[in-house]
């Protein structure tokens, strides 16, 4: 089951998950970075990476942040490219 | 202290926890998986539960699966005595659904109750251990845990009383705790474009260049191929053009794989490879110089116990591991003359047999099927092969 980016990323986006990803399935929605869980292969490596603890595996997102992993889920991955978006 | 020596059954379970750890600490003994965690610091404190790491970690990889089919009864009577030594309530051994026959044997002597064999899914975690506990047993790694200093760290497995050891590891901790062997070889695949798969055991500090050369690769005409340490998603550059520069088998090396020049690792996540029919082929006493660390990584390097010029036996120890931080012991990968020591690395070169009659043993190796170890080891102590 895939990770999950949640909430404290927001005003944070360390990029320190970006970099930590082997398979370069972390994308920039915006306010946050994002975790394709199609992509995800589950290894747990962006996790601690993570200053502000932003990211749960998936099936221990708590309740309240559930509607990250629904964004997730649900996220058109299709326009953005992996990675840190450079403008 | 106990000293590193051969041991019976019997003998190894007396150890003590501190013995057993010292011992570990002294044949320099890292996690072979490529962390490099010195695996005696995980056997300090006894904790409930050992979860062997029985799937290899990358696209490609046939190492952990060669070592556990052709030591078998090692890994058994290892189980036997860790659970003796460390008081272990349970030894587990983790293996992916996809090769559930490959491990059958293993399935079979669980009956006996020593350990058991637990099937987690068939993906890659790369050697991730926080994602082996939570595929293998009920308990799960915290995110973060409070230090008593008020600061947070990851959490990691100590924390639910895990203990996760990778495959090669713990059969090196078989080497040492009963045959008395300490680390000097390194076991992995080498893979990719223009190469047959294979998996060889090599001396830790060989030349990459060499290995290849000997596993059928044209060196000097490759310079089109990369050839990465590591898989298709976590790797370090060993050899950007092949031909030019070099690079050395480390510790926690755990396959060479060979790319076109130009192309990402990662483009090959979906590769598929044959089982080597011939096994694991031994290139110990066939490579020409070594260049040994003292430390490196999470390391402090030991204390070099020769000098350049000297001549150093296979097996002997050149470095003794220092108290402050961690740090083992290290040990020469071939016989030879000691020909310098610079920026904590030891170099020995000298005393292989001739390089043309090492790539005609190696090819007859490979095409021929594998050798029993210690045939082709000309160091090799009598008494101290497997």
């Amino acid at each position: 089951m895939a990770y999950v980016i949640t909430e404290t990323c927001i005003g944070t986006k360390n990029t320190a998950c970006v970099g930590a990803c082997p398979v370069d399935c972390i994308y920039d929605a915006g306010d946050h970075f994002i975790i394709n869980p199609a992509e995800c292969i589950d290894c747990s490596m962006c996790m601690p990476e993570c200053p502000v603890e932003a990211i749960y595996p998936g099936d221990e997102v708590p309740d309240y942040l559930e509607q990250y992993a629904t964004k997730a889920a649900e996220f058109d991955y299709s326009n953005v490219a992996p990675g840190v978006e450079i403008n | 202290m106990a000293e590193i020596k051969q041991r019976s059954l019997e003998e190894v379970k007396a150890l003590s926890v501190e013995e057993a750890a010292e011992i570990m600490r002294q044949a320099g003994i890292v996690g072979a998986g490529g962390g490099g965690f010195p695996t005696y610091f995980k056997y300090m404190k006894p904790l409930p539960h050992l979860i062997v790491n029985a799937t290899e970690s990358e696209p490609g990889y046939w190492g952990d699966k060669l070592l556990h089919k052709e030591y078998l009864e090692e890994f058994l009577q290892l189980f036997d005595a860790l659970k003796t030594i460390f008081g272990f309530e349970q030894i587990s051994l983790a293996v992916h659904e996809k090769d559930r026959e490959w491990f059958a044997e293993y399935q079979d002597h669980a009956s006996d109750g020593v350990y058991d064999v637990r099937y987690v899914p068939n993906t890659y975690a790369l050697g991730e251990e926080k994602t082996l506990v939570k595929h293998s047993t009920e308990s799960r790694v915290p995110r973060f845990v409070n230090n008593p200093d008020g600061t947070r760290r990851p959490g990691m497995p100590p924390d639910v009383g895990k203990v996760v050891n990778n495959t090669e590891s713990l059969l090196n901790v078989y080497n040492a705790l009963f045959l008395g062997k300490p680390l000097t070889t390194k076991f992995f695949t080498v893979y990719g474009e223009e190469v047959d798969t294979q998996v060889c055991e090599v001396p830790i500090g060989a030349s990459v260049a060499e290995v290849l050369e000997l596993a059928g690769l044209d060196v000097e005409n490759s310079g089109h191929l990369t050839v990465l340490d590591g898989g298709p998603y976590l790797h370090d550059m060993a050899i950007a053009e092949l031909g030019k520069g070099d690079a050395y088998v480390r510790r926690m090396t755990n396959s060479l794989f060979v790319i076109p020049e130009g192309r990402q690792g990662k483009e090959y996540a979906e590769i598929e490879t044959e089982c080597p029919e011939e096994g694991i082929v031994s290139l110990v006493g066939k490579v020409s110089g070594v260049n040994l660390p003292l430390g490196g990584g999470l390391l402090k390097p030991a204390t070099p116990l020769v000098s350049a010029g000297d001549e150093a036996d296979y097996e002997q120890k050149i470095g003794e591991p220092v108290d402050e931080g961690f740090s083992v012991g290290v040990w020469a990968s071939m016989g030879g003359e000691i020909s310098s020591i610079e920026n904590d690395i030891v170099a020995i070169s000298g005393g292989a047999i001739p390089q043309e009659e090492a790539e005609a043993e190696a090819e007859a190796t490979m095409a021929g099927g594998s050798q029993p170890r210690g045939e082709a080891e000309p160091f090799q102590e009598a008494g101290s092969s497997r």
